[in-house]
């Protein structure tokens, strides 16, 4: 009973978290605009209910949409901050993993339904092989793996942006990008004739495989005891380097393969000129579903929604859509501070000891029988 | 092509260009090495950099003064600084995930900021005058002198604040007493309470010096460097500035050396961007991968001067003959 | 005698700590003024507490402490040092990589010119201090740097600079080698000739004879008198230190011991500081048997425990089970030779706190095939262990589910315990088993210990409380200095007052007799 208490504060105290993000939004957005409230609704309603109170379909299928690389990188943050490593690269593996997959579904025809995979794949394993870097860095030397990790993503940004201008852009085109895909490698319309590809499902899909694996597998158990003690697992005979890394990988794995169906559903060739910042999305994401897969689709559609929730905002109400931002950065510090609300899970605490040492006792005496 | 670069290289200006480059970095870099002496790890640079490269440039223009802009950029990156403290030592918010927060402000939220205030969308280039931007200051004598003159005077008033920094912060960590709790904080937080000495407190103030320094970087960007504040001008420097501080083992001068190191990368960088044959994308990732580098080389280091230390203290403490 | 005499007085201290524990009964502790008072006890009896009241760590439940012929309220370390106190901690309270001086004047730096520190006057001052105590430290060298002997001396003269007139020293030759110990008897000897008073916390007896005036013993929180040095026998002191008011029964039918398990040959190892903590140490260990390991801890028993469990490595000496080398395996490798271990540090090694029961009781045994079907773990199986190892060990607890840290110290053991005792091991390496945890965990652990030794395994039982070590060993080693003093291949005959004598250094088998735990092959 007690954890499940202790589960319910902590959904209140999410809940308290984001209720001061959009207090803080609410007085920002005063600054921008006279109409807060008209601003407000287009932020917290608009996105799926219009005008008249009927449910908006289409704005559905973008807020959906939106959710497929997130709930990627997000799953992909969940498994490296399971294991306590702070990498940051998920930005470079969804770009990494876009890239090689257009490149593949453009220079290396393939049967139908093969040849997404094959897309997909090979950008997925391209964004875990660079996840190596560092891994094997902080392994072996114990270098920062955050720091190394940012830097990646600075690297990978560049060396797809070079080989994209100078190999494989498309001159014909205004701005660049390369040639288009060949059909079979693109990822199928879910709802036809919007953003909402296959790629959702397939996104579910690996919200499952993922939790499968972290709370089912041998391997993701090993990865979650090392975030919570490295020194048991060791002693309890886990092989503490190897798991690191694989946190890692699998992180870059499932980043790349983010970036790969994004690419591959929305689009028809590849035309990120920067960072597509899906990566910071899912390390949002991960904190608020509290490193749990199976929370990632409910951050990610928190999070999608908002996003559309901004955009709407901007469009209808002139508020700027990167008070996301704001938004998103308030709820972080609040969400993961330990102490906010602490007096109060300091009481709950204290009431649920007293509790139990109550029952503890009485249950005690009875098995002892006279012995007291 | 090597020998056009060659030729490049040793010209006055190029390394005219490479102090120039350093210093916003060097400014974070400090930041760094104030903050982790005190054993608070400050990620959030590249963000407090890029508000306080916008408050400055604000500002400035508001009071039509580089000066108050400059001093508006200090403020702001201290209080940036405390807020971080208050929601790492106060309400117990992982500092990493702080200084993460403080960076997402830094991005869209700049973008946010600057349209509430100005209406202007990611670009300040419109509004820059004369009267904003940190002058630059010909130092007579010096600036006689052939090669040396043109490589040292003429840079920016900050500039040469810079690298003064490495000097005060020297100071102020070895010579003040302020520097020697923050270094005991740092280093063995029960040793400094053990003495009485308040390690919130202490920690409180590294973040807030730290955030100055980063907030003189910041205005650096926007008032000299680029002569106006746009999205994403820090580029990565505040996580830059995280390696130099590492390679420079924490310490300001080494700072200033990996610093200097990682602004030679990116006057390289500018250098080899106009050259035939050279792909511009491929070397604007010069620096960062310096950076990997130099992270690889130091973590190596380290590793070595841990084996050396444990053997010389094995060494002093051997049942010799003579007591000491 | 007259009141006045006494510079530190401790009347009627009793400390009990929320859980239960009482740490202190009814001590009255007494030091006259510029005498060298040695307080001793086994690990355990109360002294490290009662001193830590003294510096105001701790306060005490019931009971008063005057000062200088004044009551005094020690509240927190400042006023304790406000009232001349000071203290040096077992584990130093120095920043390595500051000189000796900037820790002298940590919190309290001279300075010029309103911001600098004036570290010359910093430096003089620690010569001034040095030299007149004739502690000698080298003000400019960085901490890190220097020998332990120095490292101890900064501290003591970091008391004496902030004013302390009496000094706790709380163990302090733990850390020196001989040479260093003989250095800092005649440092004090000084320091006492010049007025201090000094409390010296230590259970070695030869050091105490040696330059202290009076001692004071403590046993189980009782304090067992006060003595003059001189006219107390060493054995005597050993007898009071080392005894058991209540003396534990332990059910437990006959050993038979058959083939060897454990074997240890010359084991040796001298730690970073260059103190050799293992020396020549060899036994073996046989099926069927309990071995214990008594001692006072710091006399090499942590280290060895390490070394059969690669957390760290011998710098010679060979470690076998069932014929098979373990030194330097990774643990998985241990593990799989049928070794299981119980931690000292059951926060940082034996449990993954925020983890679940279940997640602590899988956590040797993930990788076999009795718990994974395929690349998945089988559920049902792990769920059934766990269920069964909760009963069968009655961890009080919600469910599986629940974090292993909301459970109470002794539940929280019993769930490593239940881990490692139902992996099968031949050899089961426990230390410190039952401490700090209640009566009936207690209980429960000792008896699943022996049910396994009947059934066939070996174990290794390290523990330095005396009951333990005494009753449930069948047969019991005593380590003093890093190397093996005694061996009892029956532990039923053993009194008191000899385990006393050789844990404390007083006796020493002979090789011979010690050479019979190494069991032929």
């Amino acid at each position: 009973m007690r954890n499940k208490r202790m589960f319910l504060f902590e959904v209140a105290r999410g809940f308290a978290a984001i209720l001061l993000a959009l207090a803080v939004a609410v007085i920002f957005i005063a600054l921008c605009t006279d109409d807060v409230g008209g601003a407000l609704e287009q932020m917290l309603l608009r996105p799926l209910f219009a005008k008249n109170g009927t449910f908006n379909a289409n704005s559905l299928w973008v807020v959906l949409s939106r959710m497929i690389p997130t709930i990627f990188t997000g799953l992909a943050v969940c498994v490296m901050f399971s294991a306590n490593q702070f990498n940051l690269a998920a930005e470079g593996g969804v770009m990494l993993g876009g890239f090689l997959a257009t490149l593949v579904g453009i220079y290396v025809p393939m049967a139908a339904g093969l040849h997404l995979v094959v897309c997909l794949l090979i950008g997925a394993v391209a964004a875990a092989l660079t996840m190596l870097l560092p891994a094997l860095l902080k392994v072996k030397l114990g270098a920062s793996e955050m720091v190394s990790s940012l830097m990646l993503n600075y690297i990978i940004m560049y060396v797809v942006l070079h080989f994209l201008n100078n190999n494989f852009a498309d001159r014909s085109k205004g701005s660049t990008q390369t040639f288009p895909f060949l059909e079979t490698a693109a990822v199928p319309d879910l709802v036809p004739n919007t953003d909402l590809t296959w790629g959702f499902v397939i996104a579910l899909v690996f919200v499952a495989l993922v939790a499968v694996f972290l709370f089912r597998t041998r391997w993701g158990y090993a990865i979650r005891m090392i975030g919570i003690n490295q020194a048991f697992s060791k002693y309890s005979g886990m092989k503490v380097g190897s798991v690191i890394v694989l946190s890692q990988v699998i992180g870059g794995f499932l980043a790349g393969l983010g970036g790969g169906i994004e690419v591959l559903g929305r689009y028809s060739t590849f035309l990120w000129r920067e960072l597509p910042g899906y990566g910071w999305t899912g390390v949002t994401i991960a904190i608020l579903a509290k490193n749990n897969p199976l929370m990632v689709p409910f951050a990610a559609f928190f999070m999608a929604y908002l996003e559309r929730g901004c955009e709407l905002m901007r469009t209808n109400a002139g508020v700027p859509a990167e008070m996301l931002d704001i938004i998103q950065a308030v709820i972080f510090l609040f969400f993961a501070a330990e102490q906010f609300l602490a007096r109060y899970r300091q009481k709950l605490v204290v009431k649920g000891a007293r509790e139990e040492m109550k029952q503890a006792f009485d249950s005690e005496a009875a098995a002892k029988g006279g012995n007291a | 092509m090597w020998e056009q670069l060659f030729e490049m290289i040793f010209k006055p200006d190029f390394l005219f260009s490479v102090i120039r480059i350093t210093s916003p970095i060097l400014f974070a870099a400090l930041a760094a090495v104030v903050a982790e002496k005190a054993g608070v790890t400050n990620i959030g640079l590249e963000g407090i950099m890029s508000i306080t490269a916008l408050f400055g440039t604000l500002i400035s223009y508001w009071t039509q003064s580089w000066a108050v802009g400059v001093l508006g950029a200090l403020i702001v990156g201290i209080a940036l600084a405390l807020l971080l403290g208050f929601f790492a030592l106060k309400l117990k918010t992982d500092i990493i995930l702080g200084g993460i927060a403080l960076n997402m402000i830094g991005g869209g939220g700049t973008i946010f900021l600057l349209y509430l205030f100005t209406g202007l969308r990611g670009n300040t280039g419109e509004l820059t005058t004369p009267e904003m931007l940190i002058p630059q200051v010909n130092i007579p004598l010096l600036k006689d002198i052939p090669v040396v003159g043109e490589i040292l005077s003429g840079h920016s008033l900050l500039t040469y604040i810079a690298f003064f920094m490495v000097f005060l912060t020297w100071l102020m960590l070895y010579k003040t007493s302020l520097g020697l709790n923050i270094r005991a904080v740092g280093e063995n937080q029960n040793a400094a309470d053990s003495v009485g000495v308040s390690v919130i407190k202490i920690k409180y103030i590294a973040l807030g010096i730290s955030g100055a320094l980063a907030g003189l970087g910041g205005a650096y960007m926007s008032m000299y460097y680029s002569r106006s504040w746009n999205s994403g001008m820090i580029a990565g420097r505040g996580f830059i500035a995280l390696a130099a501080q590492a390679m420079g083992q924490g310490e300001p001068t080494g700072s200033m050396w990996s610093s200097l190191l990682f602004g030679l990368a990116n006057a390289l960088k500018n250098k080899m961007e106009g050259m035939q044959g050279m792909s511009s994308y491929l070397v604007a990732s010069i620096p960062y991968v310096v950076t990997v580098l130099g992270l690889v080389i130091y973590a190596v280091a380290t590793i070595r001067r841990v084996r050396k230390t444990r053997r010389a203290q094995n060494a002093m403490t051997a049942p010799a003959g003579e007591e000491k | 005698m007259p009141q006045s005499e006494y510079v530190v007085q401790m009347k009627g201290i009793t400390k009990v700590y929320p859980n239960g524990i009482a740490a202190n009964q009814g001590v009255d502790f007494n030091v006259r003024r510029g005498e060298i008072h040695a307080l001793m006890g086994e690990n355990g009896a109360g002294k490290s507490t009662l001193m830590k009241m003294l510096f105001g760590l701790e306060q005490p439940t019931e009971g008063e402490i005057i000062v200088n012929g004044e009551t005094v309220n020690l509240s927190s370390p400042t006023v304790a040092i406000a009232k001349g106190i000071g203290m040096v901690h077992q584990h130093f309270m120095l920043v390595p990589s500051l000189t000796v001086a900037e820790n002298m004047v940590l919190g309290m730096a001279p300075k010029k010119k309103g911001l600098f520190i004036d570290m010359d006057k910093a430096i003089a001052i620690t010569e001034e201090y040095s030299k007149k105590y004739n502690l000698h430290v080298d003000p400019k060298a960085k901490v890190v740097d220097i020998p332990v002997g120095m490292k101890q001396k900064v501290e003591i003269l970091k008391a004496l600079v902030r004013g302390a007139k009496i000094l706790i020293l709380d163990e302090p030759t733990a850390v020196l080698t001989t040479q260093e110990t003989a250095e800092l008897f005649r440092e004090l000897i000084h320091l006492k000739e010049q007025g201090f008073t000094i409390i010296f916390i230590s259970h070695k007896l030869n050091e105490i004879k040696q330059i202290t005036d009076r001692l004071t013993i403590m046993r189980g929180g009782k304090s067992m008198g006060v003595y003059n040095t001189a006219e107390i026998s060493m054995e005597e002191i050993s007898r009071l230190m080392v005894g058991r008011d209540v003396i534990l029964t332990v059910e437990k039918d006959k050993a038979a011991p058959t083939d060897e398990v454990l074997r240890v040959e010359n084991l040796e190892y001298t730690n970073d500081w260059n103190k050799k903590m293992l020396d020549r140490v060899s036994f073996s260990v046989r099926k069927g048997e309990i071995l214990g390991v008594a001692g006072v801890e710091g006399n090499g028993q942590r280290e060895l425990v390490d070394m059969l469990f690669n957390l760290n490595v011998p710098d010679s000496g060979t470690v076998t089970v069932n014929g098979k080398s373990i030194v330097g395996l990774p643990q998985r490798k241990i593990r799989d030779a049928g070794v299981s271990l119980i931690p000292e540090d059951r926060m940082l090694y034996g449990i993954a706190d925020r983890g679940t029961i279940e997640d602590n009781l899988i956590s040797n045994r993930i990788y076999q095939k009795e718990y994974n079907k395929g690349l998945l773990f089988d559920m049902k199986a792990i769920h059934e262990m766990s269920d069964r190892l909760i009963e069968d060990y009655r961890v009080l607890c919600k469910s599986r589910n629940q974090q292993v840290k909301m459970l109470s110290g002794g539940n929280i053991q019993k769930v490593v315990v239940a881990r490692e005792f139902s992996s099968g091991p031949v050899l089961i390496i426990a230390d410190q088993p039952t401490r700090g945890i209640d009566v009936g965990a207690t209980e429960f652990i000792r008896k699943k210990l022996v049910e396994l030794s009947r059934a066939g395994a070996a174990v290794l039982l390290v523990s330095a409380d005396l009951n333990e070590v005494m009753e449930l060993s069948d047969s019991l080693i005593v380590m003093n200095g890093g190397h093996i003093a005694a061996y009892f291949e029956d532990t039923s005959a053993l009194t008191d007052e000899e385990m006393g004598e050789y844990m404390l250094g007083l006796k020493r088998q002979s090789d011979e007799e010690i050479g019979k735990v190494l069991y032929a092959k």
